[in-house]
């Protein structure tokens, strides 16, 4: 079933096109991230698919609805904003508890919420005497109190430590399993997405540039790519590129990136050491087929420059 | 589930911080300061007031000054930094994630703004009239009550130009500028169009300016305008007109307030 559906969505703001004919749809029981460059359309989409903001062109449907002033829907939703506000003079605690009695949800629910997050230690604090990363971990409660079947997340883990992000990632995870929940991620921490998202719709100039099942997309774009691990990457990425068969490169922290023409493999496997010999390069490791979201988000984009 | 609940968290959450401590205390006080100790009872003693519901309307208003000051400080604030304030920052973003329309969200925020600060407003005047004068205030609490009819309309009109402008803006900082311009503004315009109105020999100045400020209407109903009876003296039917007709105006402001935040407004 699908949860959201928008089809030819577009926006401007004046002469600044946001979103440009963007279609997406997300099904049940996903956990689709939204990835994209800065000014990509991301929390444009995100406002329009939770009625923030009205379409200029196209239409979306939450749940099958409109989602412009639906009071239907939003029992059905959980919300994370990038930046997350809330009455700031009143109590954490205080505050879910109002959230449960807006939602109608047992008062018990707020304390459960702020456990889920681990912000029990914060309870009696008021919101404004929270720190970055306590609010957002806060925001994440307070989209959770009502058990929402939908939660859609605009830079979740944006002011978290690596613990708390790691127990947020593990928190979507369990919602998933256990209760079927639907995940929409928006974020830029691509690592973070890749260990819990099993679908990715890459934006950039307001339309969906790639989207599908990771599995899907890594059979799409990142065939041929072999990676290579060594102590010496420029050096040898710079012999390497030299290669009549090489398409693309990239060096990061794990190493060399190479998507090589269709059927080079094999004759990359066999250049790669000479090439590694003649500079005195040692390689660590080779291995075909191993993208990381970074890459296939950068091979996706780079696929359809020009578009 | 009802849909009533959600109304009314959102309205107790409004109040929550429009009236956090101490703003509700110092609120209080500055009205119970003004009614009591800086009424003026000068017009009241003047041999204009003839009749008993002259003085009644003259008592009413001579509490009026400095609570009515207070009370457009008030409702200012609310509207301009209450409500500008949870657009900036995305508090009504917050809202609009909970099961109430859009129109539920501004009545609550209107009502913790505007419908809180009149019942203390109100409330402690009364009282104070009841305590003062009651043989005066009982038989006339009608006049008693069209006189404060006519007085909150040109603040409701202010307040609601400041909501347009909150909402357009998303904002409240100018909002609360032009409020505060505007009152006193109208201070001025209303000198000049008296001086008009004397100069030209005509009430036409007048009559324009009791649309949008009807207490200069009652003023000359009751032979208390700038030129008693000379000039001008309305009937009791077009007092309750332009009354109504200033009250019209200040519902068609709200009303494109609302119409604009059910429809129009994106965050």
């Amino acid at each position: 079933m699908a949860l959201i559906v928008a089809e030819g969505l577009a926006k401007s703001y004046g002469r600044v096109i946001a979103v440009d004919g963007l279609d997406l749809t997300l099904n049940e029981g996903s956990i689709t991230g939204l990835i994209g460059p800065n000014g990509a359309g991301k929390t444009t989409t995100i406002k329009m698919i939770l009625g923030l903001l009205k379409p200029d062109r196209g239409y979306v449907r939450v749940f099958g609805q409109d989602p412009w002033d639906n009071t239907d829907m939003r029992s059905l939703i959980g919300v994370v904003y990038e930046k997350a506000f809330f009455p700031s003079h009143q109590k954490t605690l205080d505050y879910l508890r109002r959230v449960c009695r807006v939602f109608g949800v047992p008062e018990s629910r707020a304390l459960e919420v702020l456990e889920l997050v681990n912000l029990q230690e914060a309870s009696d604090r008021p919101i404004k005497a929270l720190s970055a990363g306590m609010l957002q971990k806060f925001a994440i409660a307070h989209a959770l109190v009502h058990k929402p079947r939908l939660v859609i997340a605009d830079e979740m883990t944006a002011n978290l430590d690596p613990q708390a992000r790691s127990a947020l990632l593990d928190l979507i995870l369990q919602l998933h399993k256990d209760e079927n929940v639907t995940f929409l991620l928006s974020s830029h921490i691509l690592p973070e997405l890749s260990r819990v998202c099993d679908s990715v719709a890459i934006i950039n100039q307001g339309k969906v540039w790639a989207y599908g099942k990771l599995t899907e997309l890594y059979a799409k774009y990142a065939v041929g790519i072999i990676r290579i691990s060594t102590d010496k990457p420029e050096a040898l990425a710079s012999k390497i590129r030299k290669l009549n068969y090489i398409e693309k490169l990239d060096i990061d922290l794990r190493g060399i990136s190479i998507r090589v023409i269709e059927g080079k493999e094999e004759k990359l496997y066999e250049d790669a050491p000479k090439l590694a010999k003649k500079i005195k390069a040692k390689i660590l490791g080779i291995e075909t087929g191993s993208a990381s979201l970074e890459e296939l988000y950068r091979l996706a984009v780079g696929a359809n420059k020009g578009r | 589930m009802g849909k009533g609940k959600p109304f009314l968290e959102v309205f107790a959450s409004a109040l929550h911080e429009d009236y956090r401590f101490p703003i509700l205390e110092i609120f209080a006080f500055l009205y119970a300061l003004g009614t009591f100790v800086f009424a003026s009872f000068g017009p009241a003693m003047s041999p204009q007031a003839v009749s008993s519901e002259a003085i009644a309307y003259t008592l009413t208003t001579s509490l009026l000054g400095l609570p009515l000051f207070i009370f457009i400080i008030l409702i200012f604030k609310n509207v301009a930094y209450g409500l500008g304030n949870d657009l900036e920052k995305g508090i009504i973003q917050t809202y609009f994630s909970y099961p109430l329309k859009r129109r539920g969200i501004l009545t609550a925020k209107l009502l913790s703004a505007l419908g809180i600060a009149l019942i203390i407003f109100l409330a402690i005047q009364i009282s104070a009239l009841y305590v003062l004068a009651p043989d005066i205030v009982s038989p006339y609490l009608g006049t008693v009550l069209l006189t404060y009819a006519a007085s909150l309309s040109f603040p409701f009109l202010i307040a609601g130009i400041m909501l347009l402008v909150t909402l357009a803006l998303r904002r409240g900082g100018l909002a609360l500028v032009i409020g505060i311009v505007l009152y006193f503004a109208m201070g001025i315009i209303s000198s000049i169009v008296m001086f008009i109105s004397y100069a030209t020999d005509s009430p036409l100045a007048l009559k324009i300016i009791s649309v949008i400020s009807p207490n200069t209407v009652l003023a000359q109903y009751y032979s208390y305008g700038p030129f008693g009876s000379e000039l001008w003296t309305p009937t009791f039917s077009e007092v309750l007109l332009y009354i109504g007709a200033s009250y019209v105006i200040v519902a068609f402001l709200f009303f494109l307030g609302y119409l604009y935040f059910s429809r129009r407004l994106g965050l």
